[in-house]
């Protein structure tokens, strides 16, 4: 059996059987067998998360021949996607018939389905996570049936189905909110952190996307700013240099492609706390760490929503997301940094590295155990659980 | 042909830890200017060698014709950043004749200390 590794290289492992099925039917067997024969069954997007959500000893399943777009509802401004879709490749098939997403997160690499599932987001203090596009759900359940949720009929299931970490049946087809395809100006700035404190909000506020990476190299920020071509981006009144400044539709002006690896760790944050936070990682890593840490810190903001397991449930939010460059030992880094999420808040990005325990997520998520509830309902017998989700969701697993 | 040589070596790379002031323009550094008196893009190739591992790179760069060009030791990352307070050398060759000169800034005492010399050639 080949080995399977993720995009940064940090997960690499051994399943019993890499599958490729090619149809629903296909799914349905596999789930018959594995609930029969006792094993579990995880699904692979694009391997790149950097948690472990995919490990597995069983089977791994990757839905590759799931491609292309079903549907449209011209009138619900919905598109039904197969479930093997890239973000990257959502965006360019809409494209072509003159819709888009609303919004990618910093690279388009990720199956959409996975994407969703994890909770991954953009940046934009108005855009919530790409899990809130959600609208209806095609899946396979461990009891090997096809099954449909739709966001009218079942608004409970979609909640939990929006950032379910694949623990709730194999998804062979999503139905996302779409846009009519816009384009949107970018400008990519470097500017002194100090100045990037005093006017980031007012940026946040004012245009559609805005985030910063912070250089702890330099201590100095590059600061990301796309907004629609009507209105534009206006005089900064700031010192700042300009490193790039284009124009063209979201999914290609927003996404960038990622040549250095890296390993990463994210917390999304209690807008109202997050500078402080900031602040304090910015502290340390420049005391401690600089030595041998030299790429960037991430920083963007996102609209709060209500899926049971979002880290951005109930609070606007921000992420701080910590990089490090692949092959570099990483788990320093991040240990030594992640009580000062923790003492903030931080909820982790469910795709990235963390050490958070149970007994920490079930207090941070207050939905926790609506969600679990409804998992027990769908998959008793725990197929779609790795070794490392029981860890995570389990009482008696610690 | 321009000023200059294809070959350069530094040996005594040590970027300081400690910093003071406001950063970008105070952060301590090791860095080299290139100058490209040429007609022609100049292609540098930077490689890393320490005491105590194997060497790193390729860093690429561009010097546009007739141009100067600073480049941080610090701010390197693609495959690997340089470790700072660690001692390393650097070999650069580049695709046409250049001068490089190789300078060290340390702010992390009261008094700021900087340093420049012509890199060997060959």
């Amino acid at each position: 059996m080949a080995e399977w590794s993720n995009w940064s290289g940090s997960l690499t492992f051994e399943p019993s059987s890499l599958l490729h099925p090619k149809s629903e039917d296909d799914i349905v067997d596999i789930v018959n067998k594995c609930r029969d024969e006792n094993k579990t069954i995880r699904v692979a997007g694009s391997g790149h998360s950097s948690s472990a959500l995919v490990q597995t000893k069983d089977v791994l399943i990757s839905l590759k021949h799931f491609k292309g777009i079903k549907s449209i509802d011209k009138e619900a401004m919905t598109a039904t996607l197969m479930a093997g879709m890239t973000v990257e490749e959502s965006n360019a098939a809409l494209e072509k018939m003159g819709y888009a997403l609303f919004n990618t997160g910093d690279v388009d690499v990720q199956y959409l389905a996975g994407a969703i599932s994890t909770g991954t987001h953009g940046s934009g203090r108005k855009l919530q996570n790409l899990s809130s596009m959600l609208m209806r759900v095609r899946v396979v359940n461990s009891q090997g049936d096809i099954v449909e949720y739709d966001h009218k009929e079942h608004p409970e299931e979609i909640k939990a189905f929006r950032v379910s970490l694949g623990s709730l049946g194999v998804i062979t087809e999503l139905t996302v909110k779409i846009l009519p395809l816009f384009s949107l100006q970018r400008m990519d700035v470097f500017a002194n952190i100090e100045d990037c404190f005093q006017y980031f909000d007012e940026l946040a506020d004012r245009y559609r996307n805005v985030d910063f990476y912070w250089y702890p190299r330099r201590d100095e920020v590059k600061i990301r700013i796309l907004n629609d071509l009507e209105t534009g981006i206006s005089k900064l009144p700031f010192r700042h240099v300009v490193q790039s400044r284009e124009e063209d539709v979201v999914g290609k002006v927003l996404p960038r492609t990622r040549e250095l690896r890296f390993d990463e760790t994210e917390f999304a944050f209690d807008a109202e706390v997050a500078w402080e936070c900031f602040r304090e990682v910015r502290k340390r890593v420049k005391e401690k760490h600089r030595r041998t840490v030299a790429w960037r810190t991430l920083f963007r903001t996102i609209a709060k929503d209500d899926s049971f397991l979002s880290p951005h449930y109930g609070r606007e939010s921000v992420t701080i997301s910590l990089h490090h460059n692949a092959g570099l030992p990483y788990r320093e880094y991040f240990e030594d940094i992640e009580p000062i999420f923790n003492a903030y808040g931080g909820r982790p990005h469910w795709g990235k590295k963390h050490n958070l325990k149970r007994d920490m997520l079930k207090d941070l998520f207050p939905e926790w155990n609506v969600f679990h509830q409804m998992r027990k309902q769908v998959d008793p017998d725990e197929i779609f659980l790795n070794e490392y989700l029981r860890k995570l969701f389990n009482e008696n697993k610690d | 042909m321009g000023a200059g040589r294809k070959l350069w070596a530094i040996s005594g790379g040590f970027i300081p830890f400690h910093s003071n002031g406001n950063e970008p323009a105070f952060t301590s550094r090791d860095w080299i200017s290139v100058l490209n008196t040429t007609s022609e893009e100049a292609t540098l190739t930077l490689t890393i060698f320490y005491d105590d591992g194997d060497p790193i790179g390729d860093f690429e760069y561009k010097v546009s014709p007739r141009r100067v060009k600073k480049i941080r030791f610090n701010d390197l990352i693609n495959p690997l950043p340089v470790p700072l307070e660690k001692a390393f050398g650097c070999i650069i060759t580049s695709s046409c004749n250049v001068v490089v000169q190789f300078s060290r800034m340390d702010t992390g005492a009261r008094a700021n200390t900087i340093m420049g010399t012509i890199a060997y050639c060959e």
